[in-house]
């Protein structure tokens, strides 16, 4: 009754599981990259199209001929493309193909697709823009989400499956983890819709990369990095409120195979989901510290600040009401400065007193209320240097991306 | 394959012929179904499909017998179907059986009354049957296998048609559990709650007139579900009414339902005997029942590892993880009661390095300030009455039950 499972490969058939999988009829399309030519329209991704043969996109340019001198006309030049800051000229090498939702293939011209090789430089030029710091994060972060849409929707035209294609994926899914963190801190005034589309963008280019492991494993290949991706969904459905919009974290683990259930990069996130569960804030924080990389910690931060409410009301409730709570060592426990875990704890209501030495303590037993706000929280992580040099360090592009261009 | 001379082989083929006639036209259902069950290697099918192979002109038999042709368009690729399967020819007898099985439907939509309805459900379970061994088939010559979601459209189709005020309803969760089949061995699991909203919330359907064995098999996965979304409440109450109304002699059945059930009552605080474990032959529960009678966490961790394959691809594994509290409850209590003994009037008071001590003493290396979280964890949730005392690093139990009982009640989350 149940799938026997053989320790290979997922299941078959419909596979966006997660956020948008709602009101589809059932015989909506499967694996995107499926090995078969024909493949439906699927309605959860604009990028693929209604095809009967996959194109073979003969443009050389990061952005074909006819759009560029059409968005000259139009004026409809990014200020990353205009030649001299003027909205109305564009060069070859700095103008990009946009993203368009399109209907079907059936009017798209090989001269308008880009091939394989042209993607991969169009994605490096695209990565260095964020390296720079002419412009602010909101603005780069708009432009390379846009063109890398158009960048994937060109992967999907031609069909293409190959490990390149899957390089790629994968550093746009790291991309929008990235951008998940950043966007809140652009502003003071966070904008939620960018951070809502973002999100969105990062699920449906999970799911897809998720394809192309499918499709590549029927041909026998090794992913290195199939792990760690996988992983970076469990990170992302750590809190159970999301799992109700979409398959619960129990079923999307049934179909793992069994390397990857047994990696490193999956047992860290199953742990920080036991740990997460349970409310266990000291070993969430300290295994955090110990062991999160850069992409990990952008990925449960909006949890990191759950936990510490939570631990505070734990303690505020189960702890003796005589003896208030140190702060300095609640702070080291929940990895704050403790200027920023005495604000935290004022949002939530409880005052903080002081013994006659001056250290702070936190009185139990207060009435106040830690639920969750909407908005983003500045506390950084303090209590581990490993934590702090990550920013610095990370780097889109590793190593083996440029091996494979 | 047996030698059948052509004689014989005319004779099976125009009694199989007539026998199908016969009863679509004095509307048999029950003679009917049985022409249908294509994978059920029934020996009258089995000779019927050696005749086939011998007598070759079984189309042109049809298309010149007057009654015949009128049911050319489903008896034609039946016959071909039951053929191929014989010959081992999978994929083709799952597409002419889908052929015939449309043109069959197309029939039943104007039959005003529920005769053929055993006919119908024998169509159901040979659709999805014969897609699954089409689809093993199609993979293992390296093809896309999309058999079984094509049955998915069809049994779609089906419930269609069942889906009225006509006596044809009663059909309706036949159909609905065929479908769960289906889209739980895709891993389309998500599809199965448009069917569960018709079901549950169209007035046509009334839930209690439906059959016994449909109720069960639909109460079953639909428990299954809540499992895996963890309403631990809503799941003891499908698989326990399933648990009921099975047939007692079934034990395959109750041993599926009992695998689901078992974590549902261990998570409200049930404890399964070892006879019903081994009854049923569900011993990889048994250590976890034991790491919750003895408070042993590391009991607990070792039965996880020992049968996570198995736990992970039933999707329980996540849900026995969260008994972890439990144990530590138990552990805490065991602590509680043994210094009841030695010292009754300071037996409350528990040291929190105690707590670390017997942690070691199981092999799991806590310090005090994970045993502190823990503890305030435990009270928070109201697995333990009392407070804990940061500075002297003492948890104080409540003189009355520190330890309450979950009563059938889930931890609170």
């Amino acid at each position: 009754m149940e799938r026997r499972g053989r320790g290979r490969g997922r299941a078959r058939g419909e596979r966006n599981l997660g956020f948008h999988n709602r009101g589809r009829n059932p015989s909506s399309s499967s694996n995107k990259f499926a090995s078969s030519s024909n493949t439906h329209s699927n309605k959860n991704n604009e990028e693929s199209s209604t095809i009967t043969s996959s194109i073979v996109g003969t443009c050389n340019d990061m952005c074909p001929v006819k759009e560029r001198a059409q968005r000259e006309r139009l004026r409809d030049l990014s200020v990353f493309e205009r030649l001299d800051g003027n909205r109305g000229k564009t060069s070859p090498s700095l103008a990009v193909k946009k993203f368009c939702r399109t209907i079907s293939t059936m009017d798209i011209q090989p001269s308008d697709v880009r091939p394989l090789q042209v993607l991969q430089d169009t994605l490096f030029y695209l990565f260095r823009l964020l390296d720079s710091s002419e412009h602010p994060f909101e603005l780069v972060h708009d432009f390379i989400f846009d063109r890398t849409r158009a960048i994937r929707q060109d992967i999907s035209m031609q069909n293409i499956t190959s490990v390149q294609a899957i390089h790629m994926y994968e550093e746009m899914v790291k991309f929008h983890i990235v951008s998940q963190y950043k966007l809140p801190k652009c502003s003071d005034d966070p904008n939620i819709s960018s951070s809502h589309l973002n999100m969105e963008q990062l699920s449906k280019c999970l799911l897809s990369l998720y394809d192309l492991y499918d499709a590549s494993r029927k041909s026998n290949s090794i992913n290195d990095n199939e792990a760690e991706f996988y992983s970076y969904y469990v990170l992302l459905h750590l809190d159970s409120e999301s799992q109700k919009m979409g398959e619960s974290l129990s079923l999307w683990l049934r179909h793992l195979t069994t390397p990857v259930v047994k990696s490193k990069e999956m047992c860290f996130a199953r742990r920080m989901l036991r740990f997460f569960r349970m409310g266990n804030y000291k070993c969430f924080f300290s295994t955090i510290a110990a062991e999160a990389s850069y992409l990990h910690y952008c990925l449960m931060e909006p949890l990191i600040h759950e936990v510490r409410l939570h631990a505070v009301t734990c303690i505020n409730y189960a702890g003796y009401k005589l003896h208030p709570y140190p702060l300095e060592h609640l702070s080291k426990l929940l990895m704050m400065v403790e200027s920023d875990m005495e604000s935290l704890c004022n949002s939530c209501g409880f005052e903080i007193s002081s013994d006659e030495a001056g250290n702070k303590l936190l009185p139990l037993k207060q009435t106040g209320s830690c639920r969750t706000k909407t908005g983003f929280q500045k506390y950084t992580f303090m209590g581990s240097e490993r934590i702090q040099s990550l920013n610095d360090s990370f780097r889109m592009l590793q190593a083996s991306y440029h091996k494979d261009s | 394959m047996a030698y059948v001379s052509m004689g014989e082989a005319h004779r099976r083929v125009t009694e199989f012929l007539s026998r199908f006639s016969d009863s679509v036209f004095s509307q048999n259902g029950s003679s009917l179904k049985q022409l249908f069950s294509v994978s059920s290697n029934s020996s009258s099918l089995l000779s019927l499909a050696d005749a086939l192979n011998v007598f070759q002109d079984s189309n042109r038999l049809i298309k010149q017998s007057d009654t015949y042709s009128q049911l050319g368009e489903i008896l034609v690729p039946l016959l071909r179907s039951l053929q191929s399967y014989r010959n081992g020819n999978l994929v083709d007898a799952y597409t002419s059986f889908e052929k015939s099985a449309n043109v069959f439907l197309q029939e039943f939509r104007n039959w005003e009354s529920a005769w053929a309805m055993e006919a119908m459900y024998v169509m159901a379970y040979e659709i999805r049957v014969l897609a699954e061994r089409a689809d093993r088939e199609l993979a293992s010559v390296g093809k896309n296998p999309e058999k079984l979601k094509g049955a998915g459209s069809f049994l779609m189709k089906v419930f269609g048609a069942l889906a009225g005020k006509g006596p044809k309803r009663i059909g309706a969760l036949y159909v609905t559990c065929q479908l769960f089949k289906v889209y739980f061995k895709l891993g389309t699991v998500h599809l199965c709650r448009s069917v569960i909203r018709s079901i549950e919330t169209a007035r046509i359907f009334d839930f209690e007139e439906f059959p016994v064995r449909d109720k069960v098999t639909y109460m079953y996965y639909t428990g299954r579900l809540e499992v895996y979304n963890e309403n631990f409440v809503v799941a003891d109450q499908k698989l326990t009414y399933a648990l009921i109304h099975c047939n007692p002699r079934s034990e395959a059945n109750i041993r599926m339902i009992l695998k689901y059930l078992i974590p549902v009552k261990l998570s409200i605080g049930i404890l399964p005997t070892s006879w019903l474990l081994k009854k049923y032959s569900l011993l990889e529960y048994e250590n976890v029942v034991q790491a919750l009678k003895r408070g042993d966490l590391r009991l607990l961790r070792h039965a996880l590892q020992e049968h996570e394959d198995r736990f992970l691809r039933s999707g329980v594994y996540l849900v026995l993880e969260k008994l972890e509290l439990q144990v530590y409850q138990r552990l805490i209590k065991k602590i509680y009661i043994f210094q009841k003994q030695k010292d009754p009037s300071k037996a409350h008071q528990v040291k929190l390095e105690v707590i670390v001590k017997a942690l070691k003493w199981l092999g799991m290396d806590m310090d005090v300030d994970e045993v502190e979280c823990i503890v305030a964890i435990l009270i928070h949730k109201n697995l333990v009455k009392g407070y804990f005392a940061h500075r002297s690093k003492v948890a104080v139990l409540s003189k009355q039950d520190p330890f309450p009982k979950l009563n059938g009640k889930p931890v609170n989350s």
